[in-house]
């Protein structure tokens, strides 16, 4: 699985430097919007024929908020420790690891609050947390335990870091990826135009 | 959201109705939407016009910014959950 998502990454980006034409990766696009829209329903599919995994999530209660709440935590921590290291100053560099690997969104939000240079830093970490994910997920999921795996996914374990989960953990599992994805991709927006605005 | 209600689509047919023999068809399946979708993602990388610029400039900063954040959530979810969650739960 790591070595098709390594191989199909790079054929990807020979392939947009190479042979597309910007009308072409508009197309690319939409094939990948209508791509995860199947696999999300797929992944659905796998979720529903294990009947056992919904009586087992309503016995978490409280528990399945522990781990938003670490990956947050800890992201904006490692924000402000990044913004040491790489010289960056705390109201733009904590916003930019606070994008939990929503690269579009993250991208976009900082190039109209902090200008170009900073939002394709978002951009660009962000796409990275998420190849990383694809990555560790499987090491994770094997040398430390299955909720952990969710943890380098942030708010990617809802739509395109899932598969993977999916494959490495359980349907328990997933379904706590979905829920993480799902208050992750919500605080979003919040964190980075807060931390923006508050640490200036 | 719509996202969220495919899947949830994809739920109630797996619980109601999806044959089981079919799922090993359903996981292959699984496997080359997540490679399409990286290959999108690669393209869509790949076409920014001063890609190469971008990383060479930015790509340090990228990596920091990228591997500290799941270094620290990978270490305090591992903390978090040993503390919570049951072994074996998952």
């Amino acid at each position: 699985m790591v070595l098709v998502a390594i191989i199909s990454l790079l054929c990807g980006i020979l392939c947009g430097q190479l042979l597309f034409s910007p009308q072409m990766t508009e197309v690319f696009a939409l094939l990948a919007d209508a791509t995860l829209y199947l696999l999300m329903f797929a992944v659905g599919i796998s979720v529903g024929l294990n009947k056992q995994v919904f009586r087992r999530l309503r016995e978490y209660h409280f528990k399945i908020l522990v781990i938003p709440f670490g990956i947050v935590v800890a992201t904006i921590a490692a924000g402000f420790l990044a913004s040491l290291i790489s010289g960056l100053p705390f109201y733009e560099g904590v916003p930019v690891a606070c994008g939990l690997g929503w690269y579009s969104l993250s991208g976009v939000l900082l190039t109209n609050l902090a200008g170009a240079k900073v939002g394709t830093l978002a951009f660009l970490s962000n796409l990275l947390r998420e190849i990383f994910s694809f990555l560790s997920i499987p090491f994770v999921a094997k040398h430390f335990n299955h909720y952990t795996a969710i943890a380098p996914a942030a708010a990617t374990s809802e739509d395109t870091t899932l598969p993977l989960l999916m494959k490495y953990t359980s349907e328990e599992v997933v379904l706590m990826a979905v829920f993480n994805g799902v208050l992750c991709s919500a605080v979003v927006p919040v964190l980075i135009r807060f931390f923006y605005a508050f640490l200036r | 959201m719509l996202i969220l209600a495919i899947m949830a689509v994809g739920i109630v047919v797996g619980y109601l109705c999806f044959p089981i023999r079919w799922s090993r068809a359903n996981a292959g399946l699984q496997l080359v939407c997540t490679a399409v979708l990286i290959f999108c993602m690669g393209v869509a990388l790949g076409s920014r016009p001063n890609f190469w610029e971008e990383l060479a400039e930015l790509g340090i900063d990228s990596l920091i910014f990228s591997l500290l954040p799941i270094g620290l959530s990978v270490a305090l979810v591992y903390v978090l959950t040993r503390k919570f969650m049951k072994r074996g739960e998952e």
